[in-house]
C-alpha cells in the first residue's frame, strides 16, 4: 500500500495569499480514498481552533482550513519571534503549520498538531457520509460532526462536542464542554456512550429506539420525554460515622447510576456527567 | 465413511437434514465404529433428556437477549475468522458445543422462569459451563475490537460471565488502564464491580482498582475510581488519594472527591 503524504506547508505556498496582514486565506486540500476494498475511515488529531466534519455526497476527503488569531496569544510564535505580525509591507504565504495529511488503506489521517504560527486553525473536513470518524483534539475549540452514517468516536478536551444528523454509533466525550448528539437512526446492535465532566449531555433519539440506558450525574438532574421503564436502583447506602465533635452522623446515599429501558430494551447507551444535566429527547 | 466424515455429518443427523444416501452410510459407519456409536448415543441421551423437559415460553426480553447474544457470538466468530488462526469452530465437536450451549441457554431461561428449585441434571450443568466459556469468548473477542462501540459491547458482555473469570477480569483491567477511549475506560471501571464480590477474584480486582488510579489523567475516570475505592473502603488507596488532594494540577472536582473518599474510609 502506497503512502501518500501532503505537507500543508507546500500547498499553502501554492495557494493564493490573502492581502490582509496577519490573516491567512482559506486553504483547501483534497485527498482521495483510494482503496474501495477497505472501509472508509477518517482519523483526526486536532490542534487548536474549531473543527467541523461533514458528510457530503462525494468521494474524496476535502480539508479546508483558515488561520485565526488566538486572543492573548499574539506575538508568542515559535522561537520567541513575533509570528503573527508580518514585517512592514509583507504578508504571510506559508510557514510552520504542523499539518500532516496521509492516506493509507482507505484511512485518511489528518494530524494538525501544535499551533499554527501563533494562531488557531479552524478546519472543515468533508468526507463521504458513509465514513467512520475518529476525532481527538486536545486544545481545540468546539467540535462539530454532521451527516455522518459511519461510526463516530469523538473526544474533545476543552470545547463542546456537537454531533447532528448521525446514523451510526456514537461514542463521545468532552472534558469541559457540553455534548449534544442527534441521531437519525440508531443501529440495532451498537453500544453507545456519551460523557462529559463539566457540562450537559443532551441526546436526541428516534422515538422507536430500543435501548437500555445507564445514566449517571453527580451534581445534576436527568430529564427525558421517553417512557423509560426504570430498573430497581441499588439499595441506598446508609452511612454512620462520627463528626469532629464525636457526634454521630447518619447519611443515606443513593448510588448515582440509574438504569432503564425504552421500547422493551436493546443495546446499552451510557450517559455520564459529573457536573451537569442529562437530557434525552425523543425525536 | 471415515470417522472424520461421520463426525462432519453428526450435526446434520441430529437436525434431521441428512440425505437418504448419507443416512445409510452414516448408520453403516455407526454399526462398525464403536467410538462414533458411543458419541452419538451419549448426545442422543442428552437430546432425549432435553425433550423431557417442560417447554417454557421465554418472555419477550429473554428472546431479545438470546438473539443479542447469538448475534454477538456470530460476530465474534466472524471477526476471529479474519485472522489466519486454526478454524477450530468448524470442527463438529465445537459446533455441537455451540448448539448445546444455545440449548442450555434455553434451559437456563426455563429454570429461571420456573423460579429455580429443581437441581439441573449433570449434563445441564456441564452445558452451563460451556455457555460460560462461550460468553467469555464473546466478551474477550469484543474487547479486542478496533471500534470503541464494539469494545463497549465487550464490557457489557463481561457482566454475563462468572465473576470468578480471571481472563475476563484481566481484559477489563487492561481496558481500564490502556484503552485509548475515555468512555470505554469509564465503562470498564464499573464492570470491575462484580469481581470485587467474588472470593476467587476480589483480591486481584481490588488491587487493580488501587493501581489504576495513579495511571488515569481523565477526571471523569478518576472520579469513577475514587468513588469505587470509597465504596470498597480500600485503605491501600489512601496515599494516592492524599497525593491527589494536595496536587494543584489536578482538577478541583477530583480533589474534592478524593478528600470526601478519605473521610469516608475512616
Amino acid at each position: 500500500m502506497m503512502k501518500r503524504i501532503l505537507m500543508g506547508m507546500g500547498l499553502a505556498a501554492l495557494a493564493a495569499a490573502q492581502p490582509q496582514p496577519g490573516a491567512d486565506g482559506r486553504q483547501q486540500i483534497t485527498m482521495p480514498f483510494r482503496d474501495p476494498s477497505m472501509p472508509r475511515k477518517l482519523i483526526v488529531e486536532g490542534g487548536t481552533g474549531s473543527l467541523t466534519i461533514r458528510g457530503y455526497d462525494g468521494q474524496d476527503a476535502i480539508i479546508e482550513y483558515t488561520g485565526r488569531e488566538i486572543p492573548g496569544r499574539a506575538g508568542r510564535g515559535r522561537g520567541g519571534r513575533n509570528a503573527s505580525e508580518p514585517p512592514a509591507g509583507m504578508h504571510r504565504i506559508g510557514g510552520a503549520q504542523g499539518l500532516d495529511i496521509t492516506e493509507e488503506s482507505n484511512t485518511v489521517r489528518v494530524n494538525s498538531s501544535g499551533i499554527f504560527g501563533g494562531r488557531a486553525r479552524d478546519m472543515v473536513i468533508q468526507v463521504p457520509a458513509q465514513t467512520s470518524v475518529n476525532v481527538k483534539t486536545m486544545f481545540g475549540g468546539s467540535m462539530t460532526i454532521e451527516n455522518i452514517a459511519g461510526d463516530i468516536e469523538a473526544e474533545n478536551f476543552n470545547g463542546q462536542v456537537n454531533i447532528s444528523n448521525a446514523s451510526g454509533s456514537v461514542v463521545a466525550h468532552s472534558m469541559n464542554g457540553k455534548i449534544t448528539v442527534s441521531l437519525n437512526r440508531v443501529p440495532p446492535d451498537k453500544s453507545m456512550s456519551f460523557s462529559t465532566f463539566n457540562g450537559d449531555v443532551d441526546v436526541t433519539l428516534p422515538a422507536d429506539t430500543k435501548a437500555r440506558f445507564k445514566m449517571r450525574t453527580d451534581f445534576g438532574e436527568i430529564y427525558t420525554d421517553f417512557d423509560v421503564k426504570m430498573e430497581a436502583n441499588a439499595p441506598p447506602v446508609v452511612e454512620e460515622n462520627k463528626d469532629r465533635n464525636g457526634k454521630s452522623r447518619r447519611r443515606v446515599r443513593i448510588d448515582g447510576t440509574q438504569s432503564g429501558t425504552i421500547n422493551g430494551g436493546g443495546p446499552e447507551m451510557q450517559f455520564t456527567t459529573f457536573n451537569g444535566r442529562i437530557l434525552i429527547h425523543k425525536k | 465413511m471415515t470417522c472424520e466424515e461421520a463426525k462432519n455429518r453428526m450435526t446434520d443427523y441430529w437436525s434431521r437434514t441428512l440425505g437418504e444416501a448419507d443416512k445409510q452410510e452414516f448408520s453403516a459407519h455407526l454399526a462398525a465404529c464403536e467410538a462414533c456409536r458411543s458419541e452419538v448415543s451419549r448426545v442422543d441421551a442428552l437430546w432425549r433428556s432435553l425433550d423431557l423437559l417442560p417447554v417454557e415460553e421465554p418472555s419477550g426480553q429473554m428472546r431479545e437477549r438470546f438473539y443479542e447474544m447469538l448475534g454477538a457470538y456470530r460476530q465474534g466468530l466472524a471477526s476471529a475468522e479474519t485472522q489466519p488462526v486454526k478454524r477450530w469452530w468448524t470442527m463438529p465437536a465445537w459446533q455441537m458445543a455451540a448448539a448445546g450451549a444455545l440449548l442450555a441457554v434455553g434451559l437456563g431461561v426455563g429454570y429461571g422462569v420456573r423460579g429455580g428449585g429443581a437441581q439441573p441434571p449433570g449434563e445441564v450443568s456441564q452445558l452451563r459451563e460451556e455457555v460460560a466459556s462461550m460468553r467469555q469468548l464473546v466478551a474477550l473477542s469484543l474487547l479486542q475490537q478496533q471500534s470503541a462501540s464494539e469494545r463497549l459491547r465487550g464490557v457489557s458482555w463481561s457482566y454475563q460471565v462468572e465473576p470468578s473469570d480471571k481472563e475476563v477480569l484481566n481484559a477489563l483491567v487492561t481496558a481500564v488502564n490502556h484503552d485509548p477511549n475515555v468512555n470505554v475506560r469509564l465503562a470498564a471501571v464499573d464492570a470491575l464491580r462484580p469481581f470485587t464480590g467474588s472470593p476467587a477474584t476480589h483480591v486481584t480486582a481490588r488491587n487493580a482498582v488501587v493501581q489504576a488510579l495513579p495511571k488515569q489523567t481523565t477526571p471523569i475516570v478518576q472520579v469513577a475510581l475514587i468513588d469505587f475505592l470509597a465504596e470498597l473502603k480500600e485503605k491501600n488507596a489512601a496515599p494516592e488519594l492524599r497525593r491527589l488532594v494536595s496536587d494543584p494540577d489536578i482538577d478541583s472536582g477530583v480533589r474534592k472527591r478524593a478528600e470526601w473518599a478519605l473521610e469516608r474510609m475512616q
